[in-house]
């Protein structure tokens, strides 16, 4: 095993996986951006719009959740392009993939969150004279939300983690950057280390911090009852 | 707008299509059965207090739950191999991510699974006489395993999309064969809206039987 490290070869390049790490966190952003209102509003579709539109609602939400992401990207980068005659961008299609991904996703957290509001709350808003708008606005929104708070916060670190797959499509992420400085250094071992290190740090601090307020809101919870 | 479908280039691949497929199945299930008797080592290890058990299991769940799994698989395919005295070929290489991976995820399932048992079950089992393995055998899994059905499934679930990850190193699943033919025959369209309609018609029955069976469960208490 006289395997000699260097990893001088990827310091030097160090710049370029930043760039990298920028570029999955852009990603990322608007990813989530997009998301979470899509997200939103299927999920309301899905509860609260008629026949017509829920079974259609709610065969997308599961086709997006059940097919593998990948599956997907390839879909909108090979696919639609040919299909609706628009040129599209690794970059675009990474945005568009990722944000139906991810809401489809979203929209369940919601769902979720909003069901899980005893029905007295929605009685009590309508025995004031709110329509049911106003209720899900006024009362139920706000108390669901902060339920959907940690699932919330965990979709968002895996979607952090799916973005990884636009290397496949030669956006310029951490992961696809790494993969070019491994070819043209022969480097991999180094490489590769060093991007999966800059990951782990980036998700890793994500998750302490989502671990911090899952606990904070338990106690508040704790303390309101 | 007026694109004209034409499915014969994927109908006439199917053959290809079928081994694609009768690969992903094979190395989701090679990786299910190792990541979860994985996971019950690791997680048995995580419940334990000493630091020397302990602190291992838990760097090995943080990394593998906190790094993305595509590079744990990219990792063990470029990197690993220079290290390594056995040779790594694809499969061994997604095998090896994603069994890693769906470890560290159930390690943390079985472990919030025998927590939530009470602890009183624990303490009449030693009110009788029974040894810790002989508690935890007898007493806790059977009660804990069935609360932590639903999330095994869903890391089933999880696992079968991550498989398509292994088309990225070239391993010849459904996903590879799909952009194989797609190249040859300029069918993306078809061949990845055929791809992706499998894939659902593969998992989300899967996806389908967690959710009941988590209702029948909510119901039964």
């Amino acid at each position: 095993m006289g395997y000699e490290w260097d990893f001088l070869v990827v310091l030097r390049d160090f710049d370029l996986l930043l760039l990298g790490l920028v570029n999955t966190l852009k990603v990322t952003v608007l990813a989530l951006v997009l998301g979470v209102p899509i997200g939103l509003a299927l999920a309301l579709l899905r509860l609260y719009g008629n026949l017509v539109v829920r079974a259609p609602v709610g065969l997308l939400i599961e086709f997006l959740r059940t097919t593998p992401p990948i599956a997907q990207l390839f879909w909108f980068f090979f696919a639609l392009p040919i299909l609706t005659g628009i040129e599209i961008d690794p970059f675009r299609a990474s945005i568009l993939t990722f944000a139906l991904q991810s809401s489809a996703f979203f929209a369940e957290v919601f769902r979720g969150g909003i069901v899980s509001i005893d029905t007295g709350q929605w009685e009590a808003s309508k025995a004031l004279g709110m329509s049911r708008n106003e209720s899900l606005r006024r009362i139920i929104l706000p108390q669901a939300v902060k339920r959907m708070i940690p699932a919330f916060l965990e979709r968002a670190i895996e979607l952090m983690k799916t973005t990884t797959l636009v290397s496949t499509i030669s956006y310029a992420d951490l992961l696809y950057q790494a993969n070019s400085i491994a070819q043209s250094t022969y480097r991999s071992l180094e490489v590769f280390s060093i991007a999966a290190a800059m990951y782990f740090l980036v998700i890793f601090a994500c998750s302490m911090i989502v671990r911090y307020i899952e606990a904070r809101l338990a106690i508040a919870s704790e303390a309101a009852h | 707008m007026g694109y004209q479908f034409d499915f014969s280039a994927v109908i006439g691949n199917w053959k290809l299509l079928l081994i694609g497929l009768q690969n992903s199945i094979i190395l989701g299930a090679t990786c299910l059965v190792l990541g979860l008797s994985l996971g019950l080592i690791v997680g048995g290890m995580r419940y334990m207090r000493a630091p020397i058990v302990n602190w291992p299991a838990t760097a090995f769940v943080e990394v593998f739950r906190n790094t993305p799994v595509l590079v744990q698989i990219m990792w063990f395919f470029f990197a690993f191999p220079i290290i390594s005295p056995v040779e790594i070929n694809a499969f061994t290489a997604a095998s090896l991510g994603l069994t890693l991976n769906t470890a560290a995820f159930s390690a943390e399932i079985f472990r919030a699974g025998i927590r939530s048992v009470e602890k009183g079950q624990w303490e009449a089992g030693k009110a009788i006489g029974m040894t810790y393995i002989q508690q935890l055998r007898r007493i806790v899994l059977p009660q804990a395993i069935r609360r932590m059905l639903p999330a095994f499934m869903n890391r089933a679930v999880e696992l079968m999309k991550m498989t398509s990850l292994a088309s990225v190193i070239a391993y010849g699943e459904l996903m590879h064969k799909a952009k194989q033919i797609s190249t040859l025959e300029f069918n993306p369209i078809e061949m990845y809206t055929v791809v992706a309609l499998i894939f659902f018609a593969l998992i989300f029955p899967l996806a389908l039987f967690v959710q009941r069976f988590e209702l029948k469960l909510k119901d039964s208490g």
